[in-house]
C-alpha cells in the first residue's frame, strides 16, 4: 500500500513538471553568445641596470598595491644536516628586523596601516609579498627593500623561528593525510631528496646564525630578483621609486646552482603506518609524474580530468558516488617544470574498506589503459579546459606572477596558449597512449596510514609485494649517547680545554689567584615575576667562602671557614651551623667557577672529554665535559669554535625550583687582573629562566679584612 | 643600548608621519551603485553587481537553512540535503526519469521496512534482517541501473564552469559556481531546475560518503574532535551545540524521504537569495531569472527555531585526553552578528588576537615563546544567533596548555581593567578598512558577502557600512563589552592534553 501511494506521487510530480523542465538535451541546445574577447592585460617588463627583473600590470580598479618577489634560491641548497636552515632564514629576514627597523618595529609599521610585507623560502624559490592601500606604497617599498637587503637576523627572532619549527616538528604526526602525503613523497624521490626531505630536531638545532648570514649572502642579489607588481599606481612615478629602494643594489655572488635531478626505478611496494587513534584509512598510490614541457602534456590534461579531476571523472563517479567508499578521492598525473612531478592517486575510507578503496582505485588505473574516454568523457575532460580557459586571467595577480614563472624558466610568453592549441588537437586514442605511456598500474607503490587490526584486506594481499611497515616516531633531538672517553675525545678535550684557558688570560694568570671578591645584583625569576636580590660573594683559597644575599630587604649569610661555618635559616632567619652536605656542595659550587675550572686544568686527575659540537643560542660551540677526581661530572662547558671562550656550562643540581640540568649561558666578558671573565650570568633550569646575575664589582687577589669568615653580628 | 634609545625615538616619528594620510573611509558609493536588486513574484530575491574587467561571473545560491534547522533525529540533515543538490534533477543525471523513480520508491519502501525492524534492536529477527537486506541491495542496485552519474556536475565542467561546490554551516547552505560570462543562461537553467525538480538518487550511497566526511573531518583530526565537544559543552539548548556533520548514527539512519522533507520545507523560492557578481548586465538577469527561476512554485516561508540558549551560570570545561599534542580553546558567549553591541567586540577581537601586534600573539608567541600560534575571533559557531568570540593557543613544543591559559587571561583582564589607547583603536580601524577594501577584489567573496549581508541584516547595503559601525567604535566601548562578556561565569573551555602514550 505504501509503495502504491509512493508511486502515485511521483507520477503526479513527473505530470507537473514534463512541461517545465530544462534537460539535457535542452541544455546542449542552448546557444551562447559568443564570448566577449579575451583581453590579455598588457604587462609590461622592464630589468634595471643590477639586472632586477620588473613585470607592471597597472590597474586603477581599487586602490590597492601589491609585488610577488622570485628569489633564483631554495632549500635544496641547504646542507641535508641543516634542513629548515632556508625556511627558517626566510621567516627571519622580515621577523629578525633589519638594518633601519627592529622586525617588531615593522609589524607595528605595517599592521597599524593593514599592510604586509613577507619573506619565505621554499623547495626550488624564494620571494617575498606585498599587500598594501596603495596611499601606502612607499611603505610597502622601503620594508621590501629593508628585508629583502638588510636583515640583521636578530637571534631572539631565530629562537623564536626555531621553536616554531621545533613544535611543528612535534605535531607533524597529528593529521594522518599530512603524514600520508610527506611519507609517500620520500617513496618517490628518496629520503634524502630535497623534494622530500623534512626537520628534524637535530636539523634545526644545528642551525646557526651564521648559516643564515651566509645563505642570505650567497643568494640575495639582484640579478637574482624578479618582481611581478600590479594594482594602483602610475608607471612613470613608480619607477624611479623602485630604483631609489634597489636601484643601488649592487651584482654580487656566484652562479646559483640548479636543482637536482631525479632518479626513479618503477617498482610495486607495499607501506603501512599505523595510526591508532583513526577509523578512515588514508590511501597514497603512484610512483613517479612529470613535466609541463613533455609532448603529451596536453594529452595528460585530458586525462588527467577523465580519470580524477572532478565530478564526472572515473574515480569521483565509481569509488564515490557509485561505492560511497570515500568522500576524498582524486587521481592526478602532476607536472612540474623543474623537477618531475608525482602521480598521485588518495583515498581516504573507513578501515574496513581499506582493500577494496585500494582495489577500486587500482581498476580505474587500469581501465585508463584499456577504454577510450568515451564522448562525455571527453567533453568533461576537453572541453571543460577549453571553456574555462578565461579563467586563467580573471585576475591581475594570476596573469604578471605566470609571466615572470614562464620568464625565469625560458618558457614561451605565449606558453599557456600553446598548451591551449595543444588540448584542442587531443583525441580519445591520444589520451589512451598517453595512460598508457606514463601510467604504471602494475609498479606502484601504495601507502595506508590507518589502523591495520580493522582492514578487510591485509596489505600483503594486494598483489604489490610485501609489507614494508614505516616507523614515523619523531626522533629526539638529543642524542642521548654515552659519553665516549676514548685516548682521542680525551685528548681533544684537552686540547680545546687549553685553547680556551689561553683565550681567557693564560694558565699561568689563573693559578695566581688566591681571593675573589665580587658584588651584584641577582633577578630571580619566579611564577612570572621577577625578584631584585642584592648579592656579595667572597672566596679566599683554598676553603674560605662568604655569600651575602639581601632580598626584599632580608639579609642571607653564608659562611664557610674550612670545615665549619654559619647560614641563615630560611624559617626562623636565624644563624644556624653549616652541615657536612652544606661544606660539600661549597665545595661542588667552587669546582664549577671559570677560575676554579681554568686553574686546575692542568691536574693529573682531570679528565676534559671532548663531547661533539653545536650550538648554542645560534652560536657554533665545542663541547668538553669535564671528569673530576671520583669520576663525577663536573659540568659540560660549550666552547665558542672559533675563539674557544666560553659560552655556556651546564650541569645537573638542585634549585629552589626544583632539581634538573642547569644551563649557565655567560657573556659581557671583562679583563681582571690578566683573565677574562663573565660579567653576565643567565642561568637557566631545564629550559626555564632561573636567574641573571649582572656583576657591578669584581676583585681578585684584593684586601679581604681579617674578620671576613668570623659569625656575623 | 644607544642604538635601542635611537630606535624607540625613531618609531613612533615614523608612525606619526604614516597617519597623517590615513584615511579610514573608502567610498564605497561607486560600488553600491553598480548593484542592483529584484525580487521574483514567488519570493526568490537576486542581487547582480556588475563587474566588467573579465569576462567571468560568480554565481552564489544562499538557502536560508543550515545545521540548526535539522529536525531531531535527524542531525546534519542540512548537510546531507547539500550533498543530494549535485545528484541532477528529473532531467539531469537519468536514463529514464519515470522507470527510475518507480524503482526509488521501491528501494525506500525496502529500506523503510529494514530500518524499521533493524530499530527494534535486541528484539529484531535476524532472519527477516538478512531477507530485507538481500531486497535492499536488489533494489538499489535496480535502481542505479537509470542513473548517468553525476551529470550535472559534467555539464557544469565541460561547459567551463570552475569551482562547482557547496557548503552548509550552522546558518545556511550556499551554492557556488564560476562561469565565462557567455554561460549566464546556462546557469539560470541549471541552477533553477537543481531546486525545481531535484532527484535524491543514490540517496544511501550517499550517505556513507557523508559518513567518510565525519571520519576524515571530526573523527580522524584533533581539531574536528575537540570542535565537536567544544560546543556541545557550551550550547546545551541551542543547536548551535550538535555537530553540522551529525552524528554518526543519525547519518546511518537518514532515509531519502527524510532529506526530500528538509528540502520541501526550507527550499521555497522566499528562502533563497542569489547573487551573482561579474561581466553581466542586470536586465539580462532579470529576464532569465524570471524565465528560469520563475518556475519555483511559491511556498509559505519555513518557520524559525525559537530555542535561546538561557545564560550560562558558571565556567564549563571539557577536557580531551587524546594522542596528539596540546590544544587549548576558550570561547564566550556573545550576541549575534546584527547587535550593536558586535562593533566593539569585533574590534577588541582585533586588538586581542589578530596578526603579530596583537596582545596575544605579542606575549605567548613573541616573547614568552610558549605557543606556536595563537589568534582570536567571533562568531563561532555562526552569526544569526547568539554566539561566541574567543581565542585559541597550540602550545610551543614542551609547553602546555595551562601556561597558555594563564597569558591569554592574563590579557584579557588587561582589556577589562584599562581602557585600550586612541593610538590603537586607530590601528584597528586602520586595518579593518584595509581588509575591506581587499575583499573586493574578488568576485565569488563579493558574491558570498553580498548574499550573506541580505540574508543577515535583510539588506545587502549593511556590507558597506561595516567601516561605519568600526569607525564609531570608541575605546570606552570596547572596555565595556570587555567587561560584561569576558567574565569567568560566561566562559566555555576546551582542551586536548596529549595522553600518555
Amino acid at each position: 500500500m505504501r509503495r502504491n501511494i509512493a508511486l502515485i506521487t511521483v507520477f503526479v510530480l513527473l505530470l507537473v513538471l514534463a512541461t517545465l523542465s530544462v534537460n539535457a538535451q535542452d541544455v546542449d541546445k542552448l546557444k551562447f553568445p559568443k564570448l566577449s574577447e579575451l583581453k590579455v592585460p598588457e604587462v609590461e617588463r622592464v630589468t634595471l641596470d643590477n639586472g632586477i627583473r620588473l613585470y607592471l600590470l597597472e590597474d586603477k580598479s581599487l586602490p590597492l598595491f601589491d609585488i610577488s618577489v622570485r628569489i633564483n634560491c631554495g632549500s635544496y641548497l641547504e646542507p641535508e644536516d641543516k634542513i629548515g636552515l632556508a625556511d627558517i632564514c626566510g621567516t627571519v629576514m622580515r621577523t629578525g628586523g633589519t638594518a633601519k627597523w627592529t622586525g617588531d618595529e615593522i609589524d607595528e609599521l605595517l599592521e597599524g596601516v593593514g599592510a604586509s610585507v613577507e619573506t619565505y623560502i621554499g623547495t626550488v624559490s624564494g620571494g617575498a609579498r606585498v599587500n598594501a592601500l596603495s596611499e601606502y606604497t612607499d611603505l610597502g617599498l622601503e620594508v621590501l627593500s629593508e628585508v629583502l637587503r638588510r636583515p640583521i637576523f636578530d637571534g631572539d627572532k631565530i629562537k623564536l623561528a626555531k621553536v616554531q619549527e621545533r613544535s611543528a616538528i612535534a605535531r607533524r604526526n597529528d593529521d594522518p593525510q599530512q603524514i600520508a602525503f610527506r611519507e609517500f613523497k620520500k617513496f618517490i624521490y628518496g629520503a634524502h631528496s630535497p623534494y622530500a626531505r623534512h626537520t628534524e630536531y637535530a636539523t634545526i638545532n644545528a642551525v646557526t646564525r651564521d648559516d643564515l648570514v651566509a645563505f642570505h649572502k650567497a643568494y640575495f642579489h639582484p640579478q637574482n630578483v624578479q618582481m611581478a607588481i600590479w594594482g594602483d599606481f602610475d608607471k612613470t612615478k613608480l619607477l624611479p621609486k623602485i630604483e631609489q629602494y634597489f636601484g643601488d643594489w649592487e651584482r654580487a655572488g656566484e652562479l646559483v646552482p640548479k636543482p637536482p635531478e631525479v632518479n626513479y626505478k618503477h617498482q610495486s611496494k607495499v607501506y603501512y603506518i599505523e595510526k591508532t587513534d583513526v577509523n578512515q584509512s588514508n590511501i597514497v598510490m603512484g610512483h613517479i609524474g612529470g613535466f609541463v614541457t613533455d609532448e603529451d602534456y596536453a594529452d595528460r590534461i585530458v586525462m588527467n580530468n577523465v580519470l580524477g579531476g572532478g565530478f564526472g571523472s572515473r574515480l569521483f563517479n565509481s569509488v564515490r558516488s557509485y561505492e560511497g567508499l570515500a568522500y576524498a578521492v582524486f587521481g592526478v598525473y602532476t607536472a612540474n617544470i623543474v623537477y618531475p612531478g608525482v602521480f598521485y592517486n588518495f583515498a581516504s575510507t573507513k578501515s574496513e574498506t581499506t582493500g577494496k578503496a585500494i582495489q577500486g582505485v587500482i581498476k580505474e588505473i587500469k581501465r585508463m589503459q584499456v577504454d577510450h574516454p568515451n564522448e562525455d568523457e571527453m567533453r568533461m575532460g576537453k572541453d571543460g579546459y577549453l571553456n574555462s580557459f578565461v579563467f586563467n586571467f580573471d585576475s591581475k595577480s594570476e596573469v604578471v606572477t605566470r609571466l615572470m614563472r614562464y620568464d625565469f624558466y625560458g618558457l614561451p610568453e605565449d606558453f599557456l596558449f600553446k598548451e591551449k592549441e595543444n588540448v584542442e588537437k587531443v583525441t580519445p586514442d591520444n589520451v589512451l597512449s598517453a595512460a598508457k605511456k606514463n601510467l604504471h598500474p602494475d609498479a606502484l607503490q601504495i601507502l595506508v596510514v590507518g589502523k591495520g587490526e580493522d582492514f578487510d584486506v591485509p596489505l600483503d594481499q594486494l598483489g604489490y609485494g610485501p609489507v614494508d611497515t614505516i616507523d614515523i616516531t619523531i626522533p629526539s633531538g638529543e642524542e642521548k649517547k654515552e659519553l665516549a672517553v676514548t685516548p682521542e675525545n680525551l685528548a681533544k678535550g684537552r686540547e680545546i680545554l687549553q685553547k680556551a684557558v689561553a683565550a681567557h688570560g693564560g694558565f699561568e694568570n689563573f693559578k695566581k689567584i688566591t681571593s675573589v671578591s665580587i658584588k651584584g645584583t641577582s633577578l630571580f625569576s619566579m611564577g612570572g615575576t621577577e625578584i631584585p636580590i642584592s648579592m656579595e660573594w667572597i672566596r679566599v683559597l683554598p676553603e674560605k667562602s662568604k655569600s651575602i644575599m639581601s632580598v626584599m630587604g632580608q639579609v642571607m649569610y653564608r659562611i664557610r671557614n674550612g670545615n665549619t661555618g654559619w647560614k641563615t635559616d630560611e624559617r626562623t632567619m636565624q644563624l644556624i651551623p653549616l652541615t657536612h652536605d652544606d661544606i660539600v656542595g661549597d665545595e661542588k659550587d667552587w669546582a664549577r667557577t671559570t677560575i676554579h675550572i681554568f686553574a686546575a686544568s692542568d691536574d693529573p686527575y682531570y679528565q676534559a672529554v671532548y663531547d661533539g659540537t653545536g650550538t648554542v643560542n645560534g652560536t657554533p660551540v665545542s663541547f668538553v665535559t669535564l671528569i673530576g677526581k671520583d669520576d663525577e661530572q663536573i659540568c659540560r662547558l660549550a666552547l665558542n669554535s672559533e675563539s674557544s671562550e666560553l659560552v655556556s656550562k651546564s650541569y645537573l643540581d638542585e634549585t629552589p625550583l626544583g632539581a634538573g640540568t642547569v644551563e649557565e649561558t655567560l657573556s659581557n666578558f671583562s679583563q681582571i687582573n690578566g683573565v677574562r671573565l663573565p660579567m653576565t650570568r643567565i642561568r637557566t633550569l631545564n629550559g626555564q629562566k632561573l636567574t641573571q646575575t649582572d656583576i657591578a664589582e669584581f676583585i681578585i687577589n684584593g684586601d679581604i679584612p681579617s674578620d671576613a669568615f668570623d659569625k656575623p653580628e | 643600548m644607544k642604538q635601542s634609545v635611537t630606535r624607540w625615538l625613531i618609531l613612533p616619528a615614523c608612525l606619526a608621519l604614516f597617519f597623517v594620510t590615513t584615511v579610514f573611509s573608502f567610498d564605497f558609493t561607486e560600488l553600491e551603485n553598480s548593484v542592483t536588486e529584484f525580487a521574483l513574484e514567488n519570493g526568490l530575491k537576486i542581487i547582480v553587481m556588475e563587474r566588467h574587467e573579465a569576462p567571468v561571473i560568480s554565481f552564489v545560491t544562499w538557502a536560508n537553512v543550515g545545521a540548526v534547522d535539522d529536525p531531531k533525529g535527524y542531525t546534519g540533515l542540512s548537510h546531507m540535503f547539500e550533498h543530494m543538490a549535485f545528484k541532477g534533477t528529473t532531467t539531469l543525471g537519468t536514463k529514464d526519469i519515470e522507470k527510475e523513480l518507480e524503482l526509488i520508491a521501491v528501494e525506500d519502501s525496502v529500506f523503510l521496512e529494514l530500518r524499521a525492524e533493524r530499530k527494534k534492536g535486541r528484539l529484531a529477527d535476524s532472519v527477516k534482517i538478512k531477507a530485507l537486506e538481500a531486497a535492499y541491495d536488489e533494489a538499489r542496485d535496480a535502481s542505479y541501473e537509470y542513473v548517468v552519474p553525476n551529470e550535472l556536475g559534467n555539464v557544469v565542467e565541460r561547459e567551463g564552469g570552475i569551482g562547482l561546490n557547496a557548503g552548509t554551516g550552522y546558518d545556511f547552505t550556499i551554492y557556488i559556481m564560476n562561469f565565462p560570462s557567455n554561460r549566464l543562461e546556462l546557469w539560470m537553467a541549471l541552477e533553477s531546475e537543481r531546486f525545481l525538480n531535484p532527484v535524491l538518487r543514490e540517496m544511501y550511497k550517499e550517505r556513507d560518503v557523508v559518513a567518510e566526511e565525519r571520519r576524515m573531518r571530526t573523527d580522524s583530526n584533533p581539531f574536528g574532535r575537540l570542535f565537536e565537544e567544544f560546543l556541545a559543552v557550551a550550547f546545551k539548548a541551542h543547536p548551535y551545540g550538535i555537530p553540522i556533520v551529525g552524528h554518526m548514527s543519525d547519518i546511518q539512519n537518514y532515509s531519502r524521504p527524510s532529506a526530500r522533507a528538509q528540502f520541501e520545507k526550507y527550499y521555497s523560492p522566499s528562502n533563497l537569495t542569489v547573487a551573482i557578481v561579474g561581466d553581466v548586465k542586470p536586465k539580462d538577469v532579470k529576464k532569465l531569472a524570471e524565465k528560469y527561476w520563475g518556475r519555483l512554485p511559491s511556498r509559505p516561508a519555513p518557520e524559525r527555531i525559537a530555542t535561546v540558549e538561557p545564560e550560562q551560570n558558571g565556567e564549563r570545561r571539557v577536557v580531551l585526553e587524546d594522542p596528539s599534542q596540546p590544544i587549548y580553546l576558550v570561547g564566550w558567549h556573545i550576541p549575534e552578528g546584527t547587535h550593536p553591541d558586535r562593533p566593539a567586540l569585533d574590534a577588541l577581537v582585533d586588538h586581542l588576537g589578530q596578526g603579530r601586534t596583537s596582545l596575544l600573539y605579542k606575549n605567548l608567541v613573541k616573547e614568552k615563546k610558549i605557543a606556536m600560534t595563537t589568534a582570536a575571533f567571533a562568531g563561532f559557531p555562526g552569526e544569526k544567533y547568539p554566539t561566541m568570540m574567543g581565542a585559541f593557543a597550540m602550545a610551543a613544543s614542551d609547553h602546555i596548555n595551562e601556561e597558555c591559559e594563564t597569558e591569554i587571561f592574563k590579557e584579557v583582564e588587561k582589556l577589562k581593567n584599562e581602557q585600550i589607547s586612541e593610538e590603537d583603536l586607530a590601528k584597528i580601524k586602520a586595518r579593518t578598512n584595509a581588509s575591506l577594501i581587499n575583499q573586493l577584489d574578488s568576485n565569488q567573496g563579493l558574491a558570498f558577502q553580498l548574499a550573506g549581508y541580505q540574508v543577515f541584516w535583510g539588506n545587502w547595503r549593511e556590507l558597506f557600512r561595516e567601516l561605519d559601525r568600526i569607525n564609531a567604535v570608541t575605546t570606552e566601548d570596547i572596555q565595556r563589552v570587555a567587561k560584561k562578556y569576558l567574565t569567568k561565569k560566561n566562559r566555555v573551555v576546551g582542551m586536548i592534553n596529549t595522553e600518555e602514550s
